[in-house]
């Protein structure tokens, strides 16, 4: 189909990583917002700003809440729709567990529900999730909104389309797609070593686009590769899900023998008993990681069939001075608070995988690292950005000529990918301060506002790009910069004015640096934004001449 | 072949490269944890280490449909190769491994 193996894989690099690109970039990008998850978190929900806290006590604190929590209303109207029979007045909690991190102030308990009598699906349940204030075991209201792990983190991984697991799958297929640019970028440029240094700003743009989407690819190119790679192999058990099809009696088989070599029991008696004091059991879980040198905090605690006979509690050491999320699982009878199993050191299989995944996630405790990775992704997401307007440069004047559309919509594409995505992103925080405290489901009109902004962000770039027919720059680059400019400006004044804690006081008289450093990073987008701005300006000011000696560059070039 | 319309070309090729690409990488995963289940590997070990040899050999596979000369003998390999290495596998893991 193509005369060559260059011309194949440019022609891969240019059109996949056109079409491909809008989404990488938003996979990109708020990959790289989650990196500070947590912080976005503290700056939405003001209540939850105090220094992080261990595994509070799960015999006074965790086990009355545990016992008090109920299945999301939502997921359980939906079960309804699966089931024959009604639905029991209360259904069985298959498991109770609790997360956190050495970056977490509060602590997320979670639920599973056994929903029976489901002819499709025998382990067929629903979940429950509540926050919880460590200090004084108060619940953070539901309908608030952790922006960061629960708006930005799952944009990341799905894109926020649930249905069917389609996101997923979407971004997987993006991640694919990105491997692929890698590949044919490196076999398109060749001059690899070259391109680490060269820049030439003042060439006019499309030389100098090129030049910068070449520079953010090589520098980041492992860095890109690794996250892209891992990102897949993740979800690997969801894209190639064999254990669950084909490999189905072999994996069964497999984890019940695991099962019933570690002694846990694979499924409840259905017989009630009461539980051990746990607190007993993370003092012994602590001792003995203590005593292998490894000292350290719970990250995981997780208890199967709570009130039933076979009850076991599992207690995971949390990976904050180690790259694996978490480790050294500990396993206990819950009836006697006997300990049944101690898991070994994980295969060299499991290691790689533990390394590569921890490394992808990213909860241990290495704050420079954290910052690199933020820069990391934001260079790929420049590099997308260039992809995009090296692409329209090269073709805008001769699409204008012949009465194309086609660099209008990947330009008018772009602009809302790149500059309409900041305006969201800005927009869900400037709302966060502005929407009622008392509003019911807040967190629902955060959202709103983001889709919102977003989608108004595409009609005003669609609108603008009129002056790309006679092969113009469209202004809607810099309108949508100064409002980038104004909303990230907005946004740290709002935060400063409705919670008092503003830069002065979280930099110098009382330090709490999750909210000082998102306030920060938002003055730095207010100004970038603005410098922007201001460089479009000067140039739309001189479009004639600006254009002439592109031409004539660009004659010269090719 | 030369009777295809190029669009029609890049569709098939586009079709090719990810789903001919899935069911060529679904092969190599069951073949592979099949092969290494008869060798004595723990399953979780097996399906682990495929899971991190997968989507190398999906990135392999994407990039040679492009560069492949027919688009026939892609269609053959990724499909063909995946059911071959699918049953071969399957036939591995087979219940007396298990």
């Amino acid at each position: 189909m193509f005369p060559s193996f260059r011309l194949a894989m440019s022609w891969l690099h240019t059109w996949f990583g056109l079409v491909l690109g809008y989404l990488l970039i938003v996979i990109f990008f708020f990959g790289s917002l989650s990196v500070f998850d947590r912080e976005f978190d503290r700056w939405a929900i003001p209540d939850t700003r105090f220094a992080a806290q261990p595994l509070p006590s799960y015999d006074r604190m965790l086990a009355p809440i545990f016992a008090r929590m109920t299945p999301e209303a939502d997921e359980l109207e939906a079960a309804r729709g699966r089931v024959k029979a009604p639905l029991p007045e209360t259904l069985k909690p298959l498991n109770w567990s609790a997360y956190t991190t050495h970056r977490d102030p509060v602590v997320g308990l979670y639920a599973e529900y056994a929903v029976p009598g489901n002819p499709d699906d025998p382990e067929d349940h629903v979940h429950g999730h509540v926050t919880v204030d460590p200090r004084n075991g108060r619940l953070l209201r539901d309908d608030q909104l952790k922006i960061g792990s629960e708006f930005f983190y799952p944009m990341h991984i799905g894109l926020h389309i649930t249905w069917k697991n389609l996101g997923y799958w979407i971004v997987g297929l993006a991640a694919l797609v990105m491997l692929a640019a890698l590949v044919s970028g490196v076999v398109i440029h060749r001059h690899l070593f070259r391109e680490f240094f060269t820049f030439r700003p003042q060439k006019h743009i499309q030389r100098s686009t090129l030049d910068l989407h070449n520079l953010t690819g090589v520098v980041a190119l492992p860095f890109h590769f690794f996250f892209a790679l891992t990102g897949l192999t993740i979800f690997a058990a969801m894209y190639l899900p064999v254990s669950e099809s084909m490999l189905k009696p072999q994996a069964t088989a497999a984890a019940m023998a695991e099962a019933q070599q570690k002694h846990l029991p694979y499924a409840a008696a259905g017989v009630p008993a009461p539980l051990a004091s746990v607190d007993a059991m993370v003092s012994e879980a602590k001792r003995r990681w203590a005593a292998h040198d490894m000292a350290g905090e719970v990250g995981y605690l997780y208890i199967s069939h709570p009130g039933d006979r076979n009850s076991y509690v599992t207690i995971y050491r949390g990976g904050s001075d180690r790259v694996a999320l978490l480790g050294q699982a500990i396993h206990f009878e819950g009836t006697t608070g006997r300990v049944l199993y101690e898991e070994p050191q994980p295969s060299a299989v499991a290691k790689v995988n533990e390394f590569l995944t921890g490394l992808h996630l990213q909860q241990f405790e290495h704050w420079a690292l954290r910052w690199f990775y933020l820069f990391g992704g934001l260079t790929g997401c420049a590099c997308i950005a260039t992809g995009f307007l090296f692409f329209v440069e090269k073709r805008k004047r001769k699409h204008a000529a012949q009465g194309h559309a086609g660099a209008r919509w990947a330009d008018a594409m772009a602009v809302t990918t790149v500059t309409g995505m900041l305006v969201a992103a800005l927009a869900i925080l400037v709302a966060n301060r502005l929407l009622p405290e008392d509003l019911p489901l807040r967190g629902d009109w955060e959202k709103r506002t983001f889709w919102a902004a977003w989608l108004l962000s595409f009609a005003h770039a669609a609108w603008r790009c009129r002056p790309m027919r006679q092969g113009l720059p469209s202004p809607a680059w810099f309108e949508q910069c100064c409002i980038v400019a104004t909303l990230a400006f907005a946004a740290v004044a709002l935060n400063g004015v409705t919670t008092g804690d503003h830069l002065v006081k979280t930099l110098f008289i009382e330090r709490y640096w999750p909210v000082a450093s998102v306030d920060l990073a938002l003055l730095a987008v207010g100004l970038l934004a603005a410098g922007v701005a201001r460089r479009l300006r000067l140039r739309r000011s001189v479009p004639e001449v600006h254009v002439r000696t592109a031409n004539a560059e660009q004659a010269h070039a090719s | 072949m030369t009777a295809m319309s190029r669009p029609l070309q890049i569709a098939s090729r586009i079709a090719a490269s990810l789903v001919g690409g899935w069911v060529f990488v679904w092969g190599l995963v069951m073949l592979g944890i099949g092969a290494l289940l008869r060798g004595g590997v723990p399953y979780e070990d097996a399906q682990t280490a495929m899971y991190l040899l997968a989507f190398l050999v999906y990135l392999a596979a994407f990039c040679w449909t492009y560069a492949a000369a027919s688009a026939w003998r892609v269609w053959l390999v990724l499909l063909g190769g995946g059911a071959l290495m699918t049953a071969v596998g399957s036939w591995l893991a087979g219940p007396a491994a298990a």
